[in-house]
């Protein structure tokens, strides 16, 4: 057996790197805003969430060797994002709506669609991603992806509108009172075939 | 006492505590658990594989983009590109690497149930995986976090067991059983860690309290398999069910160590995860889980009104020669 000190040390290290984590995924929800912590506390979350992805080397340059192994391990190690699924509060889930305009002047309406249960799954998260501010600048590629991938399916389109929507669930009381759920508009793309090009609104 | 001495004091409780003597019952249950999971992964993206891991416009969304998002966080984190590549050399299309890949998985998989070429198949396994889940990134959900952390403590885990095929064919000495315990020490903590920030993270959120966020989560799609209608019938139920899971979560790092407690809060935390996967169709979610518990806590539980030989305590020390337990 290799010495125990080296094991101890393995563990002191990779347990130090889930903390930080850990850490900065509680404070990120904190700083946000999502919780019923008081309001007062978001600059300090804020700024722990900054020392916790210091202490990852994330503040660091991208080509920072340490930051590069660092992330690297995280990765392998399958600890590279914290445990706050479903957390603080469930957000509202998001929608993409495709209307396909075919030359003939019919339009028909679809979704990105995947055949198993786990690839929805996917699929969904893929969704709940787009809405993120983070992900602002791919938002456009991957709706073009998402519609190119049903226009496959659908030879003869030739114009797509595709809508990206958050939906809010109705809650319970209103479930009851026979309210459904309800779709707010985000963005929308017009994509042409002819032009090989996109136009955002 | 010195200072000295009691510095070597808490070191040697420090080694005591990471080194436990264990029998490798649960590295068996371990191993068998995720070979399982990696077969039912496989055989459920089955129809979507291609689709989600295409990088030539047949695909859902590229697999070139979720690889050039994971490439800026590091350009050697293992992806399905690295593969590609490598067909490309050597006159494979991608299609076919794809194929390869889905096949070796689901090949790896079987090994690990069976036991056959444990630790090459365990290594194979977690790289295949890691590949797919890196180059989906976009896609990529917690189920798949936890599948990666689970292959990456397999295989540096003291294989193969006693009940492995490897063991049969090739009679190979028993592992030590510290370093078996070392592992389950180092599975133990872990799930510590997911349960108390994982609770922690939905104990700030008013809806855990109120019941709405169980509510919300069991009628967004995809996880709607249970009619609405039906939920409404339970909805004074959903407040206590939230702040249990909220108690049972935080409460994990304490309860599950304490033998009075342990069974009762695995029973727990079991039940929540086979619920998870029943009613919203996480079943990989759920599966992953209950291995890891299983194999963390499950393995050698005193289990409550039964008879256990010898007091029923886990003297795991009892199952090994004394020669075999180094100091």
């Amino acid at each position: 057996m290799i010495s125990k000190r080296v094991y101890a040390a393995w563990f002191g290290i990779h347990f130090f790197l889930i903390t930080a984590v850990c850490f900065a995924g509680l404070f990120s929800l904190v700083a946000e805003g999502t919780t019923i912590l008081p309001s007062a506390l978001d600059t300090y979350a804020r700024k722990a969430e900054l020392l916790a992805a210091w202490l990852l080397g994330k503040q660091a340059a991208a080509s920072n060797p340490i930051r590069r192994s660092v992330a690297t391990y995280l990765h392998a190690a399958g600890i590279q994002s914290g445990y706050t699924f479903f957390a603080p509060n469930i957000p509202n889930y998001h929608k993409l709506t495709l209307e396909l305009y075919y030359q003939d002047g019919r339009v028909e309406y679809e979704s990105p669609h995947v055949r198993g249960k786990a690839a929805a799954l996917r699929l969904d998260s893929l969704l709940d991603r787009l809405a993120d501010a983070r992900y602002e600048p791919l938002r456009e590629v991957v709706v073009k992806m998402l519609a190119l991938s049903v226009l496959r399916e659908h030879p003869g389109v030739k114009k797509i509108r595709a809508t990206f929507g958050s939906v809010s669930p109705p809650s319970i009381s209103d479930f009851e009172h026979g309210k459904g759920e309800l779709f707010q508009p985000m963005f929308s793309y017009d994509f042409s075939l002819r032009e090989e090009g996109s136009s955002g609104r | 006492m010195t200072p000295l001495g009691s510095a070597s004091d808490v070191w040697k409780r420090v080694i005591e505590f990471l080194f436990p003597p264990e029998t490798d019952k649960w590295l068996a249950v371990f191993r068998i658990g995720l070979g399982l999971q990696v077969v039912v992964y496989t055989l459920f993206l089955r129809s979507d594989w291609h689709s989600l891991f295409s990088g030539t416009g047949k695909g859902l969304v590229s697999r070139r983009l979720g690889e050039a998002i994971t490439s800026f966080d590091s350009p050697l984190i293992p992806k399905l590109g690295w593969l590609v590549f490598l067909g490309r050399h050597v006159g494979i299309g991608e299609e076919t690497v794809l194929s390869v890949a889905w096949a070796c998985l689901l090949c790896m998989g079987c090994c690990l149930l069976l036991g056959l070429f444990c630790r090459p198949a365990a290594i194979i396994a977690w790289f295949l995986h890691l590949c797919a889940a890196e180059s989906g990134g976009l896609l990529a959900y917690g189920a798949y976090n936890f599948m990666t952390m689970a292959l990456f403590y397999l295989m540096l885990s003291p294989l193969p067991d006693r009940y492995s095929v490897d063991r049969r064919l090739v009679k190979t000495k028993l592992r030590d059983p510290r370093l078996l315990g070392f592992w389950r020490r180092v599975l133990q903590v872990h799930l510590c860690f997911v349960y108390f920030f994982g609770g922690l993270a939905k104990s700030l959120g008013s809806g855990w309290w109120n019941g709405s966020n169980l509510w919300r989560s069991l009628i967004r799609p995809p996880f709607n398999l249970i009619s609405p209608d039906i939920l409404v019938r339970f909805k004074y139920a959903l407040p206590v069910l939230g702040i249990s899971i909220c108690l049972i979560e935080v409460g994990y790092p304490v309860f599950i160590w304490m033998k009075k407690t342990r069974f009762l809060w695995l029973v727990c935390i079991l039940a929540m995860h086979a619920a998870i996967g029943l009613t919203m169709g996480m079943y990989l979610f759920a599966l992953v889980m209950i291995v890891l518990n299983l194999a963390a806590f499950g393995v050698g539980i005193r289990i409550p009104f039964m008879r256990h030989p010898a007091g029923g305590a886990r003297d795991f020390t009892q199952s090994f020669p004394k020669k075999q337990l180094p100091a």
